[in-house]
């Protein structure tokens, strides 16, 4: 025997490096195929090497991968049962075989290869996790439950196979069953609560009642946070941030963890509920943090409470971090920031020019002028016009122009409006802004007096909210004008609002009166306007009547288009959207 | 109506019967509008609702087959000129001179010249609670402002059928086995709803069953075109409307439907000398795939044999000696994408000698459209659901054909509806 030893050894030297060069060289040739989309070609390929080597899991799995294209995934079964043979411990061969005979509709044998895989590694979940899939992968929803439970009796395990089984749970709509297995799920490895939570989100509307009562019951606290985050998926964040905050313990990591979890959730959830939830969450972070940490937290809390517009929390928050010397710059400078959009929100105007007074230094330039900016709008909406001017000062940014006209359309100043609107051009504010002043330049220039107080009165009464004086003070002035020289395009403006602010038969005299020949340019709208507002009263006959008008009298308007998009919809030859 | 107002009214409509009549009427420069229906037209769709309508206020009009993609020659009259701008309709005003040049280039060419004579009153057969927006001729008779009513089975077995001219069938199922969703569905509130509607139809009828009810429906409508109506089939109702005729005293209904299984033996029993356009189809057994039968070449609701979408072209046909078949192949394309439906398409090896292929997919072995005669009327089966959504599925947002007023798939239904309209001459196909 020793004698043979030797050459063996060297033959196997020889031999060996060529045979695996050429192994080699065979799998990189069935990759190729199979990368061409050469299935038949690369199954060809991949047999080869299995008859080689009936073990190599690469060949094996690349052959089962190329034979699904193919249509043909139970012609995998000869290589499967030589590489059983071969290699009876090898996971991956044991998973093929599962999905091998899951294909070949064989449940039997599947069962019979999971056991010899689980007798092979005992306390393993994955014969069974693989055996459930295979049977998933077939739509034997009933053969994958009973995979995972035989599973969970064989580890004597009463959280095995939990996610697996809450999942098929989820599939069969049993949300009552997924929800007692992903808890034990979580309880067993945390890292399932995102996809448990993401899951069981998706109750419907009427089991979600007994899903919370259900979790009610329990009193871990994996079972609390599971509720605090999906109540919040469920519309409901300051329900779900009570519920956490009752249980969550009062020093140490694991609270800011569960703390910072859940504001996680709350980063993606619509409302102002959901933004109070966030300040709230972030209160407490930081009062469990250190204090070097304790400012940044707050500020944040600070810009959510402002969010959801509690006002009172925000300056709770900002109290001292903005004067507060040991704090980052950053972060006081952001204190700063937020706290004068707090006290405008407040109507504390003069508060608000000290502070970003005594804050412009530390401060970038564009969030003070932005700042600045706000504050010409408070001083507006508190109708205080030449303070708001004061304040605005000498700025001459295309944004400052902008708001400069606004300050001199409502002194009444319709002409030295109209040279800052134009001068602001289309570029200044956001999409809204400018649209809306494109409206009011449209409104003033037909007009062809210089000055008009009584217009700028009402516009300014509309921009602090008083919609009824200012239809009251656009029809007063729209008396004194000729129609094709404003008094339509202002007519029009307050039956819009007459419209919107639920007054209907003001909006009808209002559109009607500007719907006029003599003014060709609002005529269409205000007829389209009008029609709106006929079919919003239930009165489809009068505004297709309407309609027709507007097509007939005026067909090169641009508003036909879709004066006949309404009238398919007045009757019915279109869906409503 | 007051005399002089008739005889106002008489009169305009006399000067607009014919081209031969013009000359009676006054010279202006514009006698008459002509609806072009190649790429100039600003909405194809809506320019069927003008003609429909003009003969519905008693006047009269011509469909010039194959000249600009089967224009439409109208009176310029008042009515007809408002009707056109309210709906966004192009048209050219013409005068006779130019009218008489255009007579010259369709006597010259594949071309005809068809006077459309009478509206016809149509009828769309659906349950009482049909979605308006689940039926492509629904929405398009809707968007195109033609007048119909809806008819059901009470209409159809009782005597209201015969007072239309034109019937319109979509994704019923006359094999009464809903759709075939029944399994697959169960407990959807929509089958729940259809199910039982049709049971308390059935027995309200004195039926046993509801595939027994269905097949009668079936026998009603094909008497109906026997008798000289116009039918119009699209999606799953061209298919089961034959398999109903032609299981005369066959099973073809699941247990679920009617409480026996099917006969194994269905597709050998079929008599399909009583069914319009299919022969020798074979049927599917199993109760729980939403296919009926291999008639349909797409089988859309089988992953295994799911054909993918191609597009089918029209045919073209003899203008002058084949007008009907021009007639429903008017289009400003002649190829369209395919859509699919419950049924999607016909296979070729299914059809009986006598059907007159409309379209088809070339190189496929299906075909999209057909036609044929039965008795003293005829019927014409349109395979897909909604030629604008072909994917349909069910819960889908409805089609708004105001985003499709170019639609070749929709002009070929409309070009169905207006057919009937057209007067009658000695036909050839």
């Amino acid at each position: 025997m020793i004698r043979w030893a030797a050459p063996l050894a060297l033959l196997l030297a020889c031999l060996g490096p060529g045979t695996l060069h050429a192994q080699d060289a065979a799998m990189s040739r069935a990759f190729e195929l199979e990368r061409q989309g050469n299935y038949a070609g690369a199954a060809a390929a991949y047999r080869t090497v299995l008859a080689a080597r009936p073990a190599s899991a690469a060949a094996l799995l690349g052959l089962e991968r190329v034979l699904l294209p193919l249509d043909r995934p139970t012609d995998i079964l000869p290589q499967v049962r030589a590489a059983l043979a071969a290699a009876p411990a090898d996971p991956p061969v044991y998973g093929v075989a599962l999905r091998a005979w899951a294909a070949a509709d064989e449940p039997d044998s599947m069962r019979a290869v999971a056991e010899r895989w689980a007798a092979k590694v005992p306390g393993d979940e994955a014969p069974f996790r693989e055996w459930g899939a295979a049977a998933l992968a077939r739509r034997d929803r009933a053969g994958a439950v009973a995979a995972y439970r035989r599973g969970r009796e064989e580890l004597h395990r009463p959280d095995a196979l939990a996610a697996e089984l809450a999942q098929v749970a989820v599939a069969d709509g049993d949300y009552r069953g997924a929800l007692g297995e992903w808890l034990a799920a979580v309880r067993s490895l945390p890292g399932y609560r995102g996809i448990a939570v993401s899951t069981l989100a998706q109750a419907p509307d009427s089991l979600r009642p007994d899903l919370l009562t259900q979790l009610g019951h329990e009193r871990d606290f994996t079972a609390i946070q599971l509720e605090a985050n999906l109540r919040t998926r469920w519309g409901d964040p300051l329900g779900g941030l009570r519920r956490l905050e009752s249980a969550l313990p009062a020093e140490g990591p694991a609270a800011t963890e569960a703390l910072h979890d859940f504001l996680a959730q709350l980063r993606t959830a619509p409302g102002r509920d959901a933004r109070a939830a966030q300040g709230r969450a972030l209160e407490l972070i930081a009062g469990r943090s250190a204090p070097s940490e304790q400012a940044r937290f707050r500020l944040e809390a600070a810009r959510a409470y402002t969010q959801a517009g509690d006002r009172n929390a925000a300056h709770r928050m900002l109290v001292g971090i903005a004067d507060d010397r040991s704090a980052p710059a950053s972060v006081s400078a952001g204190a700063s920031s937020t706290l004068v959009q707090v006290l405008i929100g407040e109507g504390k105007l003069d508060d608000a020019v000290r502070r970003l007074a005594e804050h412009q230094a530390a401060m970038p330039a564009d969030e003070y002028a932005g700042l600045r900016r706000r504050l010409v709008l408070g001083y507006i909406g508190a109708g205080n016009l030449s303070r708001a001017e004061s304040v605005l000062g000498a700025d001459s940014t295309v944004d400052g122009l902008a708001l400069g006209g606004r300050i001199r359309l409502y002194q009444g100043d319709l002409a030295g409006a109209v040279q800052r609107f134009e001068a602001a051009g289309p570029f200044a504010g956001d999409r809204d802004e400018a649209t809306e002043r494109t409206a009011l330049l449209a409104l003033l220039q037909p007009i062809e007096t210089d000055t008009l107080p009584e217009l700028g009165a009402a516009l300014l009464r509309l921009a602090r909210g008083d919609t009824a004086a200012a239809i009251a003070g656009l029809d007063r002035v729209a008396a004194t004008l000729p129609p094709a020289h404003g008094a339509a395009e202002i007519r029009l403006l307050a039956g819009r609002l007459a419209g919107a602010a639920a007054r209907p038969a003001d909006a009808e005299r209002l559109l009607r009166a500007a719907a006029v020949p003599g003014a060709p340019g609002p005529a269409p709208a205000a007829e389209l306007a009008l029609a709106d507002l006929l079919l919003q009263q239930k009165r489809p006959a009068d505004a297709v009547a309407q309609l027709e008008h507007l097509i007939l009298t005026y067909p090169g308007s641009a508003l036909v288009p879709q004066a006949r998009r309404r009238l398919d919809e007045a009757r019915g030859a279109v869906p409503r959207t | 109506m007051r005399r002089r107002e008739f005889l106002a009214r008489s009169g305009a409509g006399l000067l607009t019967l014919s081209p031969a009549l013009s000359r009676l009427r006054p010279r202006s420069t514009a006698a008459w509008l002509l609806v072009p229906m190649d790429d100039a037209q600003t909405d194809h769709l809506k320019a069927y609702g003008l003609a429909f309508r003009l003969l519905e206020r008693g006047g009269r009009g011509e469909w010039f087959l194959n000249y600009r993609n089967g224009s439409f020659l109208l009176p310029s009259d008042g009515a007809t000129a408002r009707d056109a701008a309210l709906n966004g309709v192009a048209t050219e005003p013409l005068d006779d001179a130019q009218v008489v040049r255009i007579r010259g280039d369709i006597q010259g060419g594949n071309m005809d010249a068809v006077p459309l004579e009478k509206a016809p009153k149509v009828a769309v057969y659906a349950p009482p609670n049909a979605a308006p927006w689940d039926d492509a001729v629904t929405m398009v008779l809707n968007y195109a402002g033609i007048r119909f009513e809806k008819v059901w089975d009470p209409e159809v077995l009782g005597t209201k059928l015969r007072t239309y001219d034109w019937l319109h069938l979509h994704h019923e199922d006359f094999t009464g086995q809903y759709s075939k969703f029944f399994l697959n569905y169960a407990g959807a509130p929509w089958l729940v709803d259809m199910v039982d509607r049709n049971r308390a139809m059935a027995r309200q009828l004195r039926y046993p069953s509801v595939p027994a009810e269905k097949r009668a429906v079936a026998v009603a409508i094909a008497e109906y075109v026997e008798r000289g109506g116009f039918l119009f089939a699209m999606c799953t109702a061209t298919e089961t409307l034959d398999l109903a005729l032609a299981a005369d005293g066959v099973d073809i209904a699941a247990a679920y439907a009617d409480g026996t299984p099917m006969d194994p033996d269905a597709s050998s029993r079929m008599r399909w000398n009583e069914a319009l356009a299919f022969q020798n189809a074979q049927l599917e057994l199993s109760p729980t795939i939403p296919v009926y039968s291999d008639i349909d070449g797409h089988q859309v609701n089988s992953p295994e044999r799911r054909q993918p979408l191609g597009s089918f072209t029209l045919f073209n046909f003899s203008a002058k000696i084949d007008p009907v078949a021009t007639m429903l192949v008017q289009n400003h394309r002649q190829v369209i994408p395919d859509f699919y439906g419950l049924t999607t398409s016909f296979t070729r090896s299914r059809l009986k000698p006598s059907v007159t292929v409309l379209a088809d997919e070339p190189g496929a072995p299906w075909v999209k459209y057909i036609h044929g005669e039965h008795g003293q009327g005829t019927w014409t089966f349109f395979g897909g659901h909604d030629p604008e959504d072909p994917q349909h599925q069910i819960g889908d947002v409805p089609t708004d054909l105001s985003l499709h007023p170019h639609s070749p798939g929709y002009r070929l239904i409309l070009n169905n509806v207006l057919f009937p309209a057209a007067k009658k001459k000695e036909l050839k196909t």
